[in-house]
């Protein structure tokens, strides 16, 4: 299990650490996505645009099945730009990537960042990193990592991104849409609430990230 | 790109009834709304209180061909006989001077409405308003023409027996009473200015939430998106330091 003084970003720390109130939502929120379907449950959490949050959703949520006694894993999507192992302050060398291009499980490549929860990064980033997510090796590897575990969060790119990602998009249990309450214009995430919806995207709800009144 | 029948939510594009965002919208926003409407009520008072305001009575009076006689063989040119016969030579000098008007007739022809109709029994009649400065004024106008119009019909029947070819009755049928209405009513202006509130305070309202990066709660975001929310996440940004 990784050191939890190594994740530099204070914002990891509280997810992993929350207090209360914070422990309390993301324990609802991990709850209700539960609630949706048969376990293991496999999700894809975008944005509308970039700092919606899905990646401190994914964390936050998957902690605190964690700290329910439940297990959940985090796979780092976002080839192009990875931020998951920063926000941790791990290295970056193996992951997904590496996953794919050796044909092993998953869970080898990652790091546990508490009891019960793995964390996969990118792994190092390839010339062509879509073509990676296209390919049955992938939707295979995440299917394995859920043997065992009530949920597998896939931190993907934004909602527009996703689009291109067939296998992203709808080669899993549905889609999480994260809008921040004062980063994400509500126009944009209308547009693209109804994109997911024409694509057919089987979109399983909405999680309103940095809400100033707290609750719903 | 392979479609999902997982255990999510599906909604198709236009579906569900955009009135209850409007609504949420509106309410959200209801001090703008009601400011506009405010402000708008203000001016419409301020106009009504400078505006000068007119009272109009209505006074109508019937006529028809006298029975026995030719005229009623061509209503329309008994009617145009009758209304050119009548208010030629000094008709309206004689309704100004019957009624008090001191103003010139270029003031009393602008207060002055003549509307023709038709009435039961091949009768024809006039509706005569008029717009004065107060009750009073309006009234005696508007009976003034009635009864100098009833007047000379009855002198032209006189001339008749002279020479002339007019057979006519006439007959006052309501009088204009004091209880004629305002103008500009003040109620009237109250409520454009609640409905023209209400709809700009509104669009206002509805182009301020398009541009708007803030989301309220839940309930904005499901009413936004028309999707579920499946949980909300407190700022905690900054909790520490």
């Amino acid at each position: 299990m990784m050191d939890l003084s190594s994740a530099h970003d204070a914002g990891a720390r509280r997810l992993l650490h929350p207090d209360p109130s914070v422990k309390r939502s993301f324990e609802e929120l991990a709850n209700n996505l539960l609630a949706l379907g048969e376990r293991p449950l496999r999700v894809a959490v975008t944005g509308p645009e970039r700092g919606a949050g899905c990646s401190s959703v994914c964390l936050g949520i998957s902690a605190a099945l964690a700290g329910m006694g439940r297990r959940a894993a985090v796979v780092d999507c976002n080839l192009r730009d990875p931020d998951l192992h920063q926000m941790l302050g791990e290295p970056n060398f193996l992951g997904l990537t590496t996953a794919l291009e050796s044909g092993r499980a998953l869970e080898n490549y990652g790091f546990e960042v508490l009891p019960g929860l793995l964390v996969i990064p990118t792994g190092p980033v390839p010339v062509a990193p879509s073509t990676l997510l296209e390919s049955e090796r992938f939707v295979e590897a995440v299917r394995g990592l859920g043997e065992g575990r009530d949920l597998v969060l896939l931190d993907a790119p934004v909602a527009g991104t996703l689009l291109g990602s067939p296998m992203l998009a709808g080669g899993f249990d549905g889609v999480l849409l994260v809008v921040h309450a004062s980063r994400t214009s509500k126009n944009t995430a209308r547009e693209v609430t109804e994109d997911l919806l024409d694509a057919g995207v089987n979109l399983l709800g909405v999680v309103l990230n940095g809400s100033p009144a707290g609750t719903a | 790109m392979p479609s999902t029948n997982g255990p999510g939510w599906q909604r198709r594009r236009g579906e569900d009834p955009v009135l209850p965002e409007v609504l949420h919208v509106l309410w959200e926003r209801r001090l703008l709304v009601i400011g506009v409407v405010l402000v708008l009520v203000l001016v419409s008072a301020v106009f009504g209180l400078r505006e000068q305001r007119f009272y109009t009575a209505e006074a109508t009076v019937s006529f028809q061909p006298r029975e026995g006689s030719r005229a009623g063989e061509d209503p329309e040119a008994f009617v145009e006989g009758v209304l050119g016969a009548v208010t030629a030579r000094g008709f309206l000098r004689d309704v100004m001077r019957e009624a008090d008007w001191a103003d010139g007739p270029e003031k009393f022809g602008e207060r002055l409405d003549v509307e023709r109709y038709d009435g039961a029994n091949g009768a024809s009649g006039l509706r005569v308003r008029f717009s004065g400065a107060n009750a009073v004024e309006a009234t005696r106008s508007a009976n003034a023409y009635a009864d100098v119009f009833v007047a000379r019909v009855e002198q032209l029947n006189d001339r008749r027996l002279a020479g002339g070819t007019l057979a006519a009755d006439a007959s006052v049928e309501e009088y204009a009473s004091p209880e004629g209405w305002a103008s500009p009513r003040p109620f009237v202006l109250a409520a454009a200015a609640i409905v023209a509130g209400v709809i700009v305070g509104g669009a206002a309202a509805l182009l301020l939430e398009s541009r708007a990066r803030s989301w309220r709660n839940a309930r904005d975001a499901e009413l936004t998106l028309r999707a579920p929310v499946l949980g909300v996440i407190p700022d905690y940004s900054s909790e520490e330091g």
